[in-house]
């Protein structure tokens, strides 16, 4: 397995790989499709015996009223596993944001209400209650009419009425939404068994948010910590520098081979992150705070140990793949797809981006930082 | 390589014999204390890593990885690995909290699920807080009907009802939820807690008719009090409590007992197991269809030959608390009894017996414990309880139930099974990786062996909790983990120059630079987002690396360097 040292002639040219990839990547990241999890809508996972038309089912659910974002149909040893991903209903969206408005404001209500009461009467009180319960009713009203009944809140005497109302409103919305969802499918697909995975307007903002935050808390942490282990401007910025294309090119190929962003492969990018450094900070701690050799016998000799660490990494994850192409569990699919995709970009990043700043920046006068000891090594190594 | 007097000498030495002896009680410890094996089981954990990274010896690095490997397998035995629904088939349905909220009214949802749950009968429901604003309620099997009893439960408010003397006194109906308050300190008049409340017109009529003339009976307070139903009991729970002063009869109890589940056109009999045994002469007739029982009752099959749907409960939903006092015969009930959703039995006091209406009441109590604080503490939780009860078992904030997962039992094994085979493939695989670029069986030996050891390490960790998918696929990714550091450790050592402990020492500062730094990267997704969906995922690619560098790098390094 004895590959020519890539550094000896003139590596600079070798950036262009890297910057290539990066533009073709970027190009294909704004087609990446969010999962359910973070736009929100239906899944539905049926098991059938034969396989089904995607593009009929489709255009079928369409017809009914059912705007359809993918139709998957494959093949397991059971049969075959239908997919069908339905987007977001805007009445139901409409729904939860009306019953959560209701749900906030109705215990300050009935605590007017019962101040009328405990006040005999007050004009005050009671003009109090009516401008509560005008919004509330108002909130209740829209429900009702979602649900196609009448719009009565205001004659429901109390406040523990209509609270009772607006539940059983809620709670029948939603279920008259599955139930007639299923039954439009029984009628097109003829499946044994069927699971719905819905994820509601409010839960996929939350997953978007709380990914955001990840995202951010985790970009401030890593830069800190890179920076506080190399101590030089140049290094650390190699280093990020290589883990950010690693995560670019993963992204395009999650665009260019469908893989949708989900929580999984959310999960799958951060956990790139730490591969992508893992490779950076050998590399960088060899070149850099060694001496012996050149720099580029040095880098070369990292690369050596960088490609064995990354194979042994790629099989487990083709392993997980093949895994996932015999389950086809999703979690499954997404993890190992982003893995294999960052892994491989990994190899790119590192070794013809990374490399080549870290060469160029100690060939061209940079300090070698004398052979300080990492940071933190002394408490954990004998 | 080591030599067979250096191995002798080496497991001689004091800390190795003393890390063994502790493994041993550990293990003795999980086999005899079944309760708390996965405490007992993680500390020691702890216990022995500290060692390894404070003791920083060859012997120790070696004895302490095979002492957690024995820990973990013993783990794996008597406490055994959990799998999430993923694998053991059920349905997940998430309950998303609207806001954060602290661990006291974490607990305090969780167990008001738990309470409402039982009470429908739905026992092997399980609630479990995920985060700060989670809530994980799974079921072990993927009935429809049961799916839509929980979502209901989840969705809807629970029945509150007070009864007086068998009569209805308070509707749940009849309270303004807003008005629930705690009576603050000064209103108290002597007592540790108290909880008011105010009630519509119609409410305070019902009350003072119903409550009139009854100074000192008990309110009987129920959340979701089953209808239609008989309760059969074990007669072991009437036996005199040690929790009350003067010693109660068998008889005196039931017929407490008795009176605490009349209820005007729905009263709910009580029945004795050694008294339906002897003459079993009961049959479900229009009104009585449902029989509670405890489960593993040998009755069972009688009542369901008979023609009751029989909804069995645990023993401690089962259980009778009662309060007795020697001076009014009146006052004497049964404060709780989870079963027959009964939760709590306050004395009316003299002034609302009159019969005059009132909008305003409160119902105030002493509280237990032995310090100040204690007491304090105690009279807060019953504040609560009571105020979530008033509420009809509400929960104190907003939910909304998240995406819900079914997967049927077959299915579920079948990914545990192609799961596990996956797992060994891809050893065998990284292995062949390894073998590949080492050629050396003295180097791929150990290398292969402490991989597998990290495997077992985090499958008793992680299943200490639950195994789900994403957990799974973060166990499989480990095993590519775990040989990285051990060919960074390899490929240093195998360098020309210099002596070994410097090139080890180099080794480690990588290591411990990229395990620091991938598991900062995870950190957030872990321990911030509460994004349960992964959480398994990231614990298991933030473990991996940590166990490695401080449990199995170590060892390795003590193996190998004696190669070079």
């Amino acid at each position: 397995m004895e590959v020519p040292n890539l550094y000896k002639g003139n590596y600079k040219l070798l950036i262009i790989v890297p910057l290539l990839l990066v533009a073709i990547s970027l190009f294909y990241i704004p087609q990446i499709k969010k999962g359910v999890d973070f736009k929100g809508g239906t899944l539905v996972t049926m098991q059938t015996a034969e396989g089904v038309d995607a593009a009929a089912l489709s255009q079928a659910l369409a017809e009914k009223g059912y705007p359809v974002s993918s139709v998957k149909s494959l093949q397991n040893p059971k049969g075959y596993e239908v997919e069908v991903e339905i987007e977001r209903d805007d009445s139901l969206t409409r729904a939860e944001g009306l019953k959560t408005s209701f749900f906030e404001k109705i215990d300050e209500v009935s605590r007017y209400e019962s101040d009328v009461q405990t006040t005999n009467q007050s004009a005050e009180a009671i003009a109090k209650y009516a401008e509560g319960r005008q919004e509330v009713d108002g909130y209740a009203d829209e429900l009702f009419a979602i649900a196609l009944l009448q719009k009565n809140a205001s004659r429901h005497q109390s406040t523990n009425d209509l609270k009772n109302a607006v539940s059983a409103t809620y709670r029948m919305i939603l279920d008259g939404y599955s139930e007639k969802l299923s039954a439009t499918l029984s009628e097109l697909v003829p499946y044994e068994s069927a699971s719905f995975n819905e994820v509601s307007a409010s839960l996929s903002e939350k997953f978007l948010e709380k990914a955001m935050n990840v995202v951010i808390y985790s970009t401030i942490l890593v830069s800190i910590a890179v920076f506080l282990i190399f101590r030089t401007a140049v290094p650390s910025l190699a280093v990020l520098v290589g883990a950010a294309c690693d995560v670019i090119i993963a992204m395009g190929a999650m665009g260019l081979f469908g893989i949708p962003l989900t929580l999984a492969s959310f999960a799958a990018l951060l956990m790139l992150v730490g591969f992508s450094l893992d490779t950076d900070v050998l590399l960088t701690m060899r070149v850099i705070k060694r001496r012996e050799g050149t720099p580029r016998e040095r880098a070369y000799d990292a690369m050596k140990t960088g490609a064995t660490m990354s194979m042994a990494l790629l099989v487990s994850f083709i392993c997980l793949f093949i895994l996932a192409s015999l389950t086809h569990i999703n979690t499954y699919y997404e993890i190992s797809a982003v893995a294999i995709a960052g892994l491989l970009a990994d190899l790119v990043a590192t070794w013809l981006l990374n490399a080549v700043i870290v060469l160029y920046y100690l060939e061209n006068g940079g300090s070698t930082g004398e052979a300080q000891k990492p940071f933190l090594s002394s408490i954990f190594s004998g | 390589m080591i030599s067979k007097e250096e191995l002798f000498q080496g497991a001689r030495a004091r800390e190795v014999v003393a890390i063994f002896a502790f493994t041993l009680i550990a293990c003795a410890a999980m086999a005899l204390d079944k309760a708390h094996g996965v405490p007992i089981y993680i500390v020691s954990l702890l216990i022995v890593g500290a060692a390894i990274s404070f003791l920083k010896k060859d012997n120790v690095r070696i004895a302490g990885l095979l002492a957690i490997v024995l820990l973990s397998l013993f783990s794996i035995g008597f406490n055994g690995v959990k799998f999430g629904i993923d694998f053991s088939g059920g349905v997940r349905i998430p309950v998303l909290l609207e806001k954060p909220v602290d661990s006291t009214t974490m607990e305090e949802m969780v167990s008001t699920i738990k309470t409402r749950a039982a009470s429908f009968g739905l026992t092997e429901v399980k609630v479990r807080p995920i985060g700060d604003s989670e809530i994980y309620v799974e079921l072990p099997q993927s009935n429809p009907q049961l799916v839509k009893d929980v979502e209901n439960l989840l969705s809807q408010q629970g029945v509150y009802l007070g009864v007086v003397d068998g009569k209805v006194a308070v509707k749940g109906d009849d309270i303004y939820s807003g008005n629930i308050v705690r009576v603050q300190s000064q209103y108290l008049r002597g007592a540790d807690w108290g909880v008011s409340f105010s009630v519509t017109q119609a409410g305070a009529q019902r009350f003072a008719t119903v409550a009139k003339g009854k100074a000192n009976y008990p309110l009987y307070m129920f959340l979701d009090r089953p209808t239609n139903a008989i309760i059969v009991i074990n007669d072991s729970l009437l036996a005199p409590s040690t929790k009350t002063v003067v010693p109660l009869s068998k008889s005196r109890a039931l017929e407490i007992a008795r009176s605490a589940m009349r209820l005007e056109g729905d009263d709910m009999p009580v029945y004795l197991e050694s008294e339906l045994s002897r003459n079993f002469s009961i049959a479900p007739d229009e009104n009585k269809t449902k029989a509670i029982v405890q489960s593993g009752s040998p009755l069972i099959p009688q009542l369901r030959a008979a023609g009751f749907v029989v909804v069995e409960k645990s023993k401690e939903d089962m259980a009778l608390d009662f309060s007795f006092s020697a001076e009014s015969s009146v006052s004497d009930a049964v404060v709780s009894w989870k079963a027959a959703g009964l939760l709590s039995a306050p004395r009316l006091v003299a002034s609302v017996t009159e019969g005059i209406p009132s909008f305003s009441y409160s119902i105030t109590g002493p509280a237990q414990g032995d310090s100040a604080q204690e007491r304090a503490k105690d009279a807060l939780r019953k504040e609560k309880e009571l105020e979530s009860l008033l509420k009809g078992g509400a929960l104190p904030v907003q939910i909304n139930l998240g995406s819900k997962t079914v997967v049927p039992a077959p299915l579920g094994e079948e990914f545990l099974r192609l799961s596990l085979i996956g797992m060994a493939f891809a050893l065998l695989v990284v292995s062949l990786v390894v073998a590949l670029r080492y050629r050396h069986l003295q180097i791929i030996l150990p290398m292969i062996c402490i991989s597998m050891a990290e495997i077992i390490i985090m499958m008793a960790v992680l299943g200490s909790f639950t195994i789900d998918l994403s957990a799974m696929a973060g166990m499989l990714a480990a095993i590519g983990v775990s040989v990285d550091a051990q060919i960074i450790v390899t490929d240093e050592l195998l360098k020309k120059d210099e002596d070994v402990k410097k090139k080890l020492d180099k080794a480690f500062g990588i290591i411990t630079t990229s395990v620091l730094i991938a598991v900062i990267a995870m950190l957030p997704l872990m321990l911030l987002s509460g994004l349960v969906e992964v959480i398994g995922f990231a614990t298991a690619t933030v473990l991996g690396p940590l166990l490695g560098l401080f449990i199995s790098r170590p060892a390795y390094g003590a193996i190998v360097e004696r190669l070079f």
